[in-house]
């Protein structure tokens, strides 16, 4: 075969590729452009058959969603999210730094500790959390769920960003040192600033967590503390199947997760195998 | 400075003593080793001494009482309906961990060239892994619900016909397989996509030269490279394939019957719909145990998360 053929064959074979990964894209895609295709529609266009590719878009689910209790949820989601990632980065980033720094002699439990605390079932948290809580006062509040959340928070702080330390030379803290610097400036002027991509990568993926979580939630609120994830299912059930609503809510709700992820898209994988694989 | 001047490598003579800055580290650790502790492994030591009561909470008395510790786990061995929850917890396992693989190894492959295009779809295969899995659930309801769903419309304009696959007693559970695998291929994907980056090109460029033609490459050269990210990936989706919650209780709330309930969904029936706290912890306990034995297997494969130095 001559090198010319040959060159042909290779860009035919490419672009062969690039129709068939577009077609495939094309058909993950559907399932979910169509839930926010269907979040503008009204409902009789909701119902339409056949279906309707173009319609006069409407707001009106959007806000009939806010006119209703669904934007108290939303701000508990967010509130609660926030808060926990804050929380779990307070613990979780120094005790990440000083796992960096020391070896300890436990390290196998330690991390099974984590990956097992990311693996297990919500339900066995959920149980004896639910049981704490109702003897606390406990259920149905926001600090109830910031709390919970950070079972699998913490475990993510301190792997991830044990990896992001180690990637931070000790030479750095050394040098500080002796300038003069004590070991707190070391790591609040020096360490800190320059794994400030890891934290807030970190933070991002902590958030996303929060944010996602939709077990936790159902079972220990009810209306006060609910979030987002739980009052978009809510439209399910008690006001019969308002579809509008349900596709506007849902895509509200993953409205913030979209952006984040892109963002942190490197790092997703290393979060999701927190305990086992290095970030 | 004292520090200028040192050759590159050699590192400045400390001034901290040792003992003074291992102590601050401590400081340092604690704290965080106290909170995953406190938020972890007490509620798990909690759950463990629940699952010996028969705590139920509309008999306020059962709380504590350990008279017969081992009797919920006597109990679940004649349980029919845990039994068959294993067997469908089995089923959704083995088919959503293979569909993953195969799907994600499929994938993998075509998007592993160079190529500015193939780099932005990337991105969009992600899109069902983030997404919170609650709206998954609903992208999934509307699509099994025939009145709104374009499948059911598509298939019915092509002139056939298609039972509503989530309220079907053959369909349900493969419904569910078809939402997780459409869910979480992108995870297997990546961890591939990860790996075959990494491959070293002389093996390929050495077999290339031999003759060998893109089957033989795959099968003979680039499968068995994948082989050890291709377990662990599994066994990732493998557990995670336990937890499956939000899918089967928006779809199918573990009907019809109980065809597409799973130990995990049956355990927060017996929990929270029928208030046995005590009999579900038990349950729940056999899943974590589970859990923790996958987990040790992940580690002893990657080798507990970093190099011993």
């Amino acid at each position: 075969m001559s090198s010319k053929a040959f060159a042909y064959r290779r860009a035919t074979e490419r672009r062969l590729i690039y129709a068939l990964v577009i077609v495939l894209a094309a058909m993950i895609m559907l399932p979910f452009v169509w839930l926010v295709l269907m979040s503008f529609k009204t409902n009789d266009d909701i119902f339409a058959f056949p279906p309707k590719l173009f319609f006069t878009p409407t707001l009106q689910n959007y806000a009939g969603l806010w006119a209703s209790s669904f934007r108290y949820s939303f701000l508990n989601s967010a509130v609660v999210s926030v808060s926990s990632t804050l929380l779990a980065l307070l613990v979780g980033v120094p005790g990440a730094y000083a796992l960096s720094r020391i070896s300890i002699r436990h390290e196998k439990p330690l991390s099974l500790l984590i990956l097992a605390s990311r693996m297990a079932p919500p339900i066995a948290f959920t149980i004896p959390y639910f049981l704490a809580y109702r003897w606390m006062g406990l259920l149905d509040t926001r600090l109830g769920l910031i709390l919970i959340y950070l079972t699998f928070n913490i475990s993510l702080v301190v792997w991830l960003m044990r990896s992001f330390f180690d990637a931070c030379p000790r030479s750095l803290e050394e040098a500080a040192w002796v300038d003069g610097a004590t070991l707190w400036q070391g790591f609040t002027r020096i360490m800190l600033p320059i794994s400030g991509p890891g934290v807030a990568a970190t933070a991002i993926l902590c958030f996303l967590y929060s944010w996602n979580d939709f077990f936790f939630a159902l079972i220990l609120t009810r209306n006060q503390a609910m979030t987002a994830p739980v009052a978009v299912v809510n439209f399910m059930n008690y006001e019969g199947w308002e579809w509008g609503k349900i596709a506007a809510g849902g895509t509200m709700v993953m409205l913030p997760v979209l952006i984040f992820s892109i963002l942190v898209r490197k790092f997703l994988i290393s979060g999701m195998t927190t305990g086992a694989v290095k970030g | 400075m004292p520090t200028i001047g040192l050759p590159a490598g050699r590192v400045a003579p400390v001034t901290k003593p040792g003992p003074q800055r291992h102590r601050f580290y401590w400081h340092m650790l604690i704290p965080s080793l106290a909170v995953l502790i406190a938020v972890t492994l007490a509620p798990t030591v909690f759950l463990l001494a629940t699952s010996l009561t028969p705590l139920d909470l509309t008999r306020p008395a059962t709380i504590g009482d350990f008279t017969h510790p081992a009797r919920n786990y006597w109990l679940l061995l004649e349980d029919r309906r845990f039994l068959n929850s294993l067997w469908v917890q089995a089923r959704l396992s083995f088919w959503t961990v293979g569909l993953q693989l195969l799907i994600g190894f499929g994938f993998a492959l075509l998007l592993n060239m160079r190529s500015s295009l193939l780099q932005a779809l990337r991105t969009v295969f992600l899109i069902p892994m983030v997404l919170p899995p609650i709206v998954v659930a609903i992208i999934w309801k509307v699509i099994y619900t025939p009145d709104i769903s374009p499948l059911h419309w598509a298939i019915q304009s092509l002139g056939w016909r298609m039972p509503a696959l989530i309220t079907d007693a053959n369909w349900a559970l493969t419904a569910i397989i078809i939402a997780d695998t459409w869910e979480w291929f992108p995870f297997t994907m990546l961890m591939i996509l990860a790996a075959l980056q990494m491959m070293p090109e002389e093996q390929i460029d050495a077999a290339r030269v031999d003759g060998a033609s893109a089957w033989q490459l795959t099968w003979y050269v680039t499968l068995p490279y994948l082989k050890g990210v291709l377990l662990v990936a599994g066994l990732f989706r493998l557990v995670d394939s336990i937890k499956a919650f939000p899918l089967i209780y928006i779809l199918t709330d573990g009907g019809p019957g109980s065809l597409t309930e799973v130990t995990n969904y049956y355990a927060f029936i017996q929990a929270f719909n029928f208030s046995f706290l005590g009999y579900s912890s038990a349950i729940t306990v056999v899943l974590v145990g589970f859990t923790v034995i996958l987990s040790w297997l992940i580690l002893r494969l990657v080798g507990w998360g970093r190099d011993v130095e």
